[in-house]
């Protein structure tokens, strides 16, 4: 770890990331293998489309208890627009997309980071819903559950399209961004480049936790870490 | 017989609810006969059951003239053309046959009971122990062999006959304006308007209102069309798109790369 690195995240939100993470990608691909016919080739592994199934019906359950604690742990960073920053910032789309003299600076989360949060929370939490329900469909009415089916699959046209915009953008979209959910350490010029607006408060606040010698406090109190 | 479309023709009208097909059923398919109430009717069991794939409905019917009716319905799998069981399918154990007709591959069947909820004629049944689902497969065995379905075989009054479509359909609507002229002015034919046409149809002798548990307008649920036909392969579409505007948005955009100087530059 180089000096001078600074503390994003704690390891309690990167175990619960993972475990969204992970469980996600289970279900995705199970589900896929699932879906469509061309895909049944997926149950292979797991000894045929049975196994599938119990694999995505339980990891469904891991699902559910990860993002319990995701929704718990970052809807009051991540589930409140702040205006009129944050409008702001959707006017220009941060910069991401075409050249921009002045983004807004952008505290913990950016906008499109709390669009995306809302679209786990909310059609995660669809998908949790409708998923049990067509677990046990023959304790349901008809109607609902074939209400449910569809909006499983809404869930899946969302959520799957989602996974790859966060994707690129936690990698090489926006270097020095993924060892936020690695390590937890992150760059000074990342921070300013990225959540500058937290970065100040944080370290006016003094509880900015920075790695090894801390380089050059600019105002309040230094920290140790 | 091979690419041809067949199907059975039930004529309720000819039918005197013998059961022989419900008998003769059960005994090529092998499935058990399970104890039953008397409920103070002779259907039984009251509805089809996964060992029970066809079944006689009895209904007393009082028509507008004060006459007391009783109405036969041989009820089983449709055979749909366009069948929503098929389409929900996720295994291919749901599948179309040379024939026309809607197969079953229960070593295939995964259990999940999106078909129960797919078919408009609440046809295909969930059995609990073998986690499996089960409906009529027309004797797929048997029609690759070339022999009749078993119930058709069992039926003593003609009520059951089998074979190619166009057959079929013509001998149907002739039957209908038979009945029509014999006093029978509601007979229709049932199944050849919807669903992509069926592949088990029926001379009915009242109005398809009148019948027990026979939808008048039966159809694949809305729900299942936007979700197997628009939302499925919207999921790629969308997916496909997110990947290909990353992509384009790293090459011509460029990443969005800190300045390592730590330098405020807001783009």
């Amino acid at each position: 770890m180089k000096k001078g690195m600074i503390k994003a995240t704690d390891a309690f939100e990167r175990i619960v990331h993972w475990s969204l993470a992970i469980s996600c990608i289970v279900l995705m691909i199970s589900g896929l293998g699932m879906m469509f016919h061309s895909l049944n080739f997926l149950a292979v592994p797991v000894g045929g489309l049975k196994n599938l199934k119990l694999i995505h019906n339980f990891t469904g359950l891991f699902f559910i208890a990860s993002l319990f604690f995701a929704v718990l742990m970052w809807w009051r960073e991540a589930g409140v627009f702040e205006f009129p920053e944050d409008a702001e910032w959707i006017k220009v789309a941060g910069g991401y997309l075409w050249h921009v003299d002045s983004v807004p600076e952008v505290g913990k989360y950016n906008p499109g980071q709390k669009m995306f949060f809302l679209a786990v929370a909310i059609f995660g939490a669809a998908m949790a819903v409708s998923g049990l329900i067509m677990w046990f469909p023959l304790s349901f009415g008809a109607g609902l559950v074939r209400f449910m089916y569809f909006l499983h699959a809404l869930g899946f046209v969302v959520i799957f399209a989602f996974f790859f915009v966060h994707l690129y953008l936690g990698t090489i979209g926006s270097p020095g961004s993924l060892p936020a959910m690695t390590s937890g350490w992150v760059t000074r010029a990342w921070l300013m480049k990225q959540h500058p607006k937290w970065l100040k408060e944080t370290e006016h606040k003094g509880r900015l936790v920075v790695y090894g010698k801390e380089p050059a406090p600019k105002e309040g109190q230094g920290h140790h870490a | 017989m091979k690419g041809t479309d067949f199907v059975k023709l039930i004529d309720t009208t000819r039918c005197t609810a013998c059961r022989g097909c419900q008998v003769a059923c059960k005994q090529w398919n092998e499935m058990p006969g399970l104890r039953t109430r008397n409920r103070g009717s002779y259907q039984n069991p009251p509805d089809l059951e996964w060992n029970t794939w066809t079944l006689v409905r009895f209904q007393e019917h009082e028509n507008g003239d004060g006459v007391l009716q009783w109405l036969f319905r041989k009820d089983g799998c449709m055979h749909c053309t366009d069948a929503g069981c098929v389409k929900v399918c996720p295994s291919g154990a749901l599948f179309y046959t040379e024939f026309g007709t809607v197969g079953i591959d229960r070593t295939k069947c995964i259990g999940c009971k999106e078909c129960l909820f797919a078919c408009p004629f609440e046809v295909p049944k969930y059995d609990r122990a073998t986690d499996k689902v089960f409906k009529c497969d027309l004797c797929y065995t048997r029609l690759r062999e070339g022999l009749l379905p078993a119930c058709v075989k069992s039926c003593p009054t003609g009520a059951l006959t089998f074979g190619a479509v166009d057959t079929m359909l013509k001998t149907a609507y002739a039957r209908v304006e038979d009945l029509k002229q014999d006093g029978h002015p509601d007979a229709n034919v049932y199944g050849d308007k919807f669903v992509g046409g069926t592949h088990v149809l029926y001379v009915l002798g009242e109005k398809p209102e009148i019948y027990d548990s026979l939808p008048q307008k039966p159809a694949v649920p809305l729900t299942v069309i936007a979700w197997k036909d628009f939302l499925k392969p919207l999921s790629l579409l969308a997916a496909g798109g997110v990947v290909l505007g990353s992509f384009l948005h790293y090459i011509i955009h460029g990443p969005k790369s800190p300045d390592e100087n730590g330098d405020r530059d807001a783009t």
